[in-house]
């Protein structure tokens, strides 16, 4: 494999229907990032099927959603800074210094350092994925069933280990994910698996069904709850141009910002929001010598934004090369690639270059269309913070109606996908994420179809799964990853 | 309005948990009478949903005894409106074949801006408004199939 799917890419992003596609997504995602109603997930979401019934190639959808997310993690910034509210989850730690900051009257500093920020994350998050997606697909070609079965486990390793703040939710979350993807036909035997007779289940759970419940659905309802708690929004914007003082001052914490996202990007299942928080205290442990952290201090907004853009990109590299999504987001473009019957895994980069290769190219564009969004018409998003919930929430329910109905044609489908919205409501409630779901769900028919075929392969014998050089690294890696928390916080204790 | 809401902490986790333990035997029950002429490798349809639930009983056990973290509850007022949002997609989902996405779209919107505490005429305003945006979107611009209402017999567009 050369670079030459790159140069093949460009071409692909440049033509003027993906221009336009990808400009339309970035002005969305800064739109569903500043709102703090919804986030990426939630936009790409309600995206995602209408793209699909108004027959957009796959390529055009694949950068449709991906600057979606690019955009929504410049977006969530805005919220962040104005409100104090992160406009979506990978923009939590934004606010800790860039709320002070707004207050302090550099409301419009704080943008601009943060929107510079986010560009060098998502430049640097380009180039990385460039690089490490050709190496890892050179990797993949020693990927067997085996090994991706054991692939599978680091994964959901890394998740309980890295995602929530409870492990035993994260891996409830995972297995009730797990177990909805067993629903329908299974291919290899012919059997139908809890279907109650339902011809509609017969194909499986329908996965733009299942998202939109769990995020949508249940988000409407808790927007309703959080109605009554007001928040104040700072009008006062300041200088809009940064101080070259806090660009050089804030330089290092953005590098370091970038590269911490960038890696906790590629592990499986850790995205924006994991990330931006460790970026963060990472950032405030190294600089924080003045105490000046959380009371506006251009470090603590530059790190986690440089972070929450490295990692968005940087989780396409395990979704582009092994068919593993890298965070909750990209599970759902997974999704969207097996609506069009793209089956994602290691020959992704032989098979589709041109995907690949355009779906790069068009992140890469898309952070220069955002940079120039973001720095000059920031304010006109900063706006939209003032849209009422009583005409977003219906906005958002009718959206989900259309893209539920439009894929599936059933009125079944929509009545699912309320039942779906209820229990996730209520999963919300009780502190689960629903982000292992969404990835136990997407990895799980590739998790049993591997493992059936492994065992078929060496007839029955486990020790197939320990065999080759690449299961052992996973095995060792997943074991390492499953302890870390645990062995940190005893040497943090040590060291106290 | 915030008086309304009560912290539960400890018990939901709890009832969660041993809903997810019925849930997991449920499943075991029925993954276990899957029925199948042959399978091509030694696991079959069975193995891996038994997996699963024997997985999910184990995690329910442990939440069950570390329940966590978990949000307070609405109550009153604030839970029935919580619930007539989901209630009101419901209904949508029934009406849409009969009366079609126009006024499928009026009636969601009106209520729901109505729950949101917009006061009747914004809401019908916000209603009308935003039907014959989602309609002119959806239908005419990107052509998406929508159904227009078996009821009115063609009369409308």
């Amino acid at each position: 494999v050369s670079f030459d799917y790159l140069l093949d890419g460009f071409v692909v992003a440049l033509s003027w229907q993906n221009l336009l596609v990808g400009l339309l997504g970035c002005f969305f995602g800064t739109i569903i990032g500043a709102l703090p109603a919804i986030g990426p997930i939630n936009g790409i979401a309600l995206l995602l099927p209408i793209a699909y019934t108004i027959g957009l190639p796959a390529e055009s959808t694949i950068i449709l959603l991906s600057s979606v997310y690019m955009g929504s993690e410049y977006g969530g910034r805005i919220s962040s800074i104005l409100l104090n509210v992160p406009g979506d989850a990978g923009a939590v730690m934004t606010a800790l210094d860039g709320n002070p900051m707004a207050r302090q009257g550099r409301a419009g500093e704080a943008l601009a350092i943060s929107g510079i920020s986010s560009f060098a994350g998502g430049m640097l998050g380009v180039v990385g994925l460039a690089f490490f997606a050709h190496l890892l697909s050179l990797l993949a070609i020693g990927f067997g069933p085996a090994e991706y079965f054991v692939l599978m486990v680091f994964s959901f390793a890394t998740l309980a280990s890295m995602v929530g703040k409870e492990t035993v939710k994260t891996l409830i979350g995972c297995t009730i994910g797990l177990m909805l993807s067993t629903v329908g036909l299974d291919p290899t035997s012919g059997a139908y698996r809890f279907t109650f007779n339902e011809p509609e289940l017969g194909s499986g759970i329908e996965f733009v069904m299942l998202v939109i419940g769990l995020f949508s659905i249940s988000e409407a309802i808790l927007l309703l709850e959080q109605h009554s708690a007001g928040a104040t929004i700072i009008r006062q914007m300041g200088r809009s141009l940064p101080r070259m003082a806090d660009l050089v001052l804030s330089a290092g914490a953005t590098l370091r910002g970038s590269l911490i996202g960038f890696f906790m990007g590629v592990l499986p299942g850790t995205g924006a929001s994991v990330a931006s928080s460790i970026a963060y205290t990472t950032e405030k442990r190294l600089s924080d010598r003045h105490g000046t952290f959380g009371k506006g201090d251009v470090r603590g907004l530059a790190s986690p934004e440089a972070a929450n853009n490295a990692a968005a990109t940087g989780s396409f590299v395990p979704m582009l090369t092994l068919g593993v999504p890298g965070s909750g987001t990209t599970a759902v473009m997974l999704g969207a690639l097996m609506l069009y019957n793209i089956q994602p895994g290691p020959q992704m980069l032989t098979e589709q270059p041109l995907l690949v290769g355009g779906l790069i190219a068009a992140l890469f564009i898309a952070n220069i269309l955002l940079l120039v969004l973001n720095l000059p018409m920031v304010g006109m998003f900063a706006r939209l913070l003032t849209l009422p919930n009583w005409i977003l929430v219906p906005g958002i329910l009718v959206l989900s109606v259309v893209g539920v109905y439009s894929t599936n044609a059933s009125v079944l489908a929509l009545l699912m996908m309320v039942g779906i919205g209820i229990v996730g409501w209520i999963l919300r409630k009780l502190a689960f994420d629903m982000a292992p779901i969404l990835l136990g769900f997407v990895l799980g028919h590739l998790m049993e179809v591997n493992l059936r075929n492994a065992l078929a392969i060496s007839g029955g014998e486990l020790g197939i799964f320990f065999h080759s050089p690449i299961s052992l690294v996973l095995w060792v890696l997943a074991l390492v990853i499953a302890l870390a928390p645990y062995l940190v916080s005893r040497w943090v204790r040590k060291q106290a | 309005m915030e008086s309304s809401t009560m912290k539960i902490t400890l018990d939901s986790g709890r009832v969660a948990a041993l809903f997810l333990l019925v849930f997991a035997l449920l499943f075991a029950w029925s993954g276990s009478r899957i029925e199948y002429a042959f399978a091509s490798d030694p696991l079959g349809p069975r193995a891996f949903p038994l997996l699963l639930a024997g997985a999910l009983a184990v995690f329910s056990i442990w939440l069950f005894f570390r329940p966590g973290e978990s949000e307070a509850w609405p109550r009153g007022r604030i839970l029935w409106k919580g619930l007539g949002i989901p209630l009101c997609v419901a209904l949508a989902a029934l009406l849409l074949m009969p009366i079609g996405f126009f006024a499928v779209t009026f009636l969601l919107v009106t209520v729901i801006a109505w729950i949101f505490d917009a006061g009747l005429r914004r809401a019908l305003i916000s209603g009308v408004l935003q039907a014959a945006l989602w309609q002119l979107v959806f239908v005419h611009l990107l052509g998406v199939y929508l159904p227009s209402g078996s009821l009115w017999g063609g009369l409308l567009p």
